[in-house]
């Protein structure tokens, strides 16, 4: 079962990796939120307690709903163009993420045969950070550096369900209030950015040099 | 309990009160008592080897107890400062600024001081994360385009090294399966107790990304920019915070990890990391001081400078251990006293660029004056404590079993005390007469105050340090397993 919605997951990447909207990333995030909803509510199957359904709650709304429904506001408010504008051409970004994909996959069946893992799950985690990375290196413009770096939490995220002791539930309850915290401030600042600069590209970031 | 009350529930007690609050004065206040609070409670704690039962995922060992202190001694002085000094803005846009400096000030001691006393590793990276949110608004203070810049580029840089220490830590607990602590909670002295257990594979990649990770944070290079943009662009008290404790937050959780790996065989492989990393931190403040053009930036290299230094110490071990966390004491005080001049010297000339910064002694004497001291305490010039931690730290490189980095390490000091010394003084003692100036009159303020008081302070520390910091400092050696 977990693997799945590792799998759909992955393809969410293969969207992101060829997709010109910048909506469309937007949308990629909710999905990634809900799928990896999903991935928390299949051990709860087995054996149900409705105190270990605050955890799964609290990412759907967070990951699926209030981070994207953010996001989307930005986009509306500051009125970003509609295209991403990437650095690269599409089609070699996705030759890269397929690569990546089938490196992860390569040497999470080696590191397999050394110790006891998931390989389905920890190869998509994995692939999912570099896509994230990625779209933060190839991308232009500053509001898809944060879906960039959303994505490549929610690659944390994956790889975290599959390693072996779980965070305390206070401490995952932690982390989600930091990133959070850390997408507001994003935007907050993206919107001072986009007034000072009167753009909202990476390129108008160059003041400050050695 | 009690500590928890007062390191962590206080502050953002505090700081929701402040919320409320709307009086500057009022705010400072508050603060002010707190930070007192504070540092007086840690200084109790560091000397008196005072520890109580504390709730789940903190704990106080001599390593924190020591952080704890360099966190309240610098975040005391700058609060202090603070009033006076935000009060003198550069700019009218900054006056929105006043409406959440204290606030997040208490929230960053209050986050700051969750992670230097957690003990779990889940609890650490949370409340490292929540220093870097604290902290981001407060450079943002004076709203100008550089400002905006330099917290973009902190928030989202640091993030991302944030996100991979948090890999980091994932690898640590793949690193206990099939051993007796699988399965159980992130603690770090559980790892200590079981280190030779762990799988050296996953350890020594928890160590890289842990490491490189909070580099971001720390300013080792190559991934310093972030934290240099930041430093040389918030306002001075916050630079001297971020400088003296925020630095040295994200170093505690590179050395938690590095005491896991100290008892393990993969520990060579961890110490050669280190070194590097230092080495070419040292090399970064080196190749900048030749072209340098903004003074602050100066400092934020210096800062990348010296936790090189300490992270050095760290790595070579034994004796050099014990001065870099004497160095790490020190620093803290030279950065709050170095900032500070540089804050006033910023609101007098109105520019950081060096070229237009000239004369300082004749129009402003008590500030360069104190910019000079500062300057000559940061380059470990006698009496001042950095000439003995650092004296340390080299001995301990001359008697480890890599003595020849003590000539690079020399080299490359000598290189930016000279390149260091031609821009101060070039600035205080250079005269030209076109120079335009903003503030009229150098008056003996609080923060001039405040500068003379750590410099004695630093003297005093470094004369009675074997007294009352060197028997505490020798036990976190040997905690971490280093013969003296």
């Amino acid at each position: 079962m977990e693997n799945v919605f590792s799998i759909l997951f992955c393809l969410t990447l293969f969207y992101v990796a060829v997709t010109y909207r910048v909506k469309a990333y937007v949308t990629i995030l909710a999905i990634q939120g809900a799928l990896l909803t999903f991935l928390l509510f299949i051990p709860l199957l087995d054996n149900f307690n409705p105190f270990s359904v605050i955890l799964p709650l609290t990412i759907f709304v967070v990951k699926g709903v209030v981070i994207p429904i953010y996001i989307n506001k930005i986009i509306l408010k500051l009125d970003v163009k509609r295209k991403i504008e990437p650095t690269i051409e599409q089609i070699s970004f996705l030759s890269l993420v397929i690569l990546t994909i089938v490196l992860t996959f390569v040497f999470s069946i080696y590191l397999s045969s050394i110790t006891k893992l998931e390989i389905i799950p920890f190869a998509v985690g994995f692939s999912s950070i570099f896509t994230g990375i990625y779209i933060i290196m190839f991308r232009k413009k500053l509001i898809v550096h944060v879906c960039g770096f959303l994505v490549m939490e929610n690659g944390i995220f994956l790889l975290s369900t599959v390693v072996a002791s779980e965070l305390p539930m206070t401490i995952e309850l932690g982390v989600m209030l930091d990133l959070f915290v850390v997408v507001f401030l994003m935007g907050i600042a993206l919107n001072r950015i986009k007034s000072t600069f009167s753009g909202f590209e990476v390129t108008h970031l160059d003041r400050l040099k050695d | 309990m009690i500590e928890f009350l007062i390191f962590i529930m206080f502050p953002l007690f505090i700081a929701a009160l402040l919320f409320a609050i709307k009086d500057l004065k009022l705010q400072y206040m508050f603060s002010l008592i707190t930070g007192g609070f504070h540092l007086a409670f840690s200084f109790i704690v560091f000397t008196n080897n005072f520890s109580s039962k504390m709730p789940m995922f903190f704990e106080l060992d001599g390593l924190n107890r020591y952080f704890l202190l360099i966190l309240s001694n610098v975040y005391f002085w700058v609060v202090l400062v603070s009033y006076k000094f935000i009060k003198e803005r550069i700019n009218e846009e900054a006056k929105i600024s006043y409406s959440y400096y204290f606030l997040l000030l208490n929230v960053y001691l209050a986050s700051n001081s969750a992670a230097l006393l957690s003990n779990h590793f889940g609890m650490y990276w949370v409340s490292v994360e929540a220093t870097t949110l604290s902290v981001a608004p407060l450079i943002y203070f004076y709203k100008n385009e550089e400002a905006l810049e330099a917290m973009w580029k902190y928030l989202f840089v640091v993030s991302l090294g944030i996100a991979f220490a948090f890999i980091g830590i994932l690898f640590l607990s793949l690193s206990s399966k099939d051993t007796s602590i699988e399965g159980g909670q992130l603690f770090f002295s559980s790892f200590i107790t079981h280190a030779k257990e762990l799988n050296p594979i996953w350890l020594k990649a928890s160590f890289i990304f842990i490491f490189i990770g909070l580099s971001t944070k720390i300013g080792i290079a190559p991934m310093h920019n972030g934290d240099v943009d930041a430093t040389a662009n918030a306002p001075s008290p916050i630079a001297a915070l971020m400088s003296g404790s925020l630095r040295l937050t994200a170093l505690i959780g590179v050395m938690r990890i590095f005491n896991i790996i100290k008892f393990t065989d993969s520990f060579q492989f961890a110490r050669t990391l280190l070194i590097i990393g230092a080495v070419l931190s040292i090399i970064a403040a080196f190749i900048y001081m030749f072209k340098a053009n903004n003074y602050k930036r100066m400092l934020a290299y210096s800062s990348v400078e010296h936790l090189g230094i300490i992270t050095l110490g760290l790595g070579i071990g034994n004796i050099a251990f014990l001065g870099a966390l004497l160095h790490a004491f020190y620093n803290s005080i030279c950065k709050i006293i170095l900032f500070l001049s540089a804050g006033k010297i910023h609101r007098f000339y109105g520019s950081r660029e060096i070229n237009k910064v000239n004369g300082v002694l004749k129009h402003f004497p008590i500030s360069g004056w104190l910019f000079i001291i500062a300057y000559m305490a940061i380059s470990g010039i006698p009496p001042f404590g950095i000439f003995f931690s650092e004296l340390t730290i080299f001995e301990g490189i001359l008697i480890s079993d890599l003595p020849f980095v003590l000539i690079l390490l020399m080299i490359l000091l000598l290189f930016i005390f000279i390149n260091m010394g031609k821009i101060t003084f070039n600035m205080v003692y250079k005269e030209e007469n076109d120079i335009k100036l903003l503030g009229k009159k150098d008056s003996f303020d609080i923060i001039n105050i405040v500068s003379v008081l750590l410099v004695i302070l630093l003297v005093v520390v470094a004369s009675s340090a074997s007294k009352f910091l060197t028997p505490n400092l020798i036990e976190i050696t040997k905690a971490f397993g280093y013969a003296l």
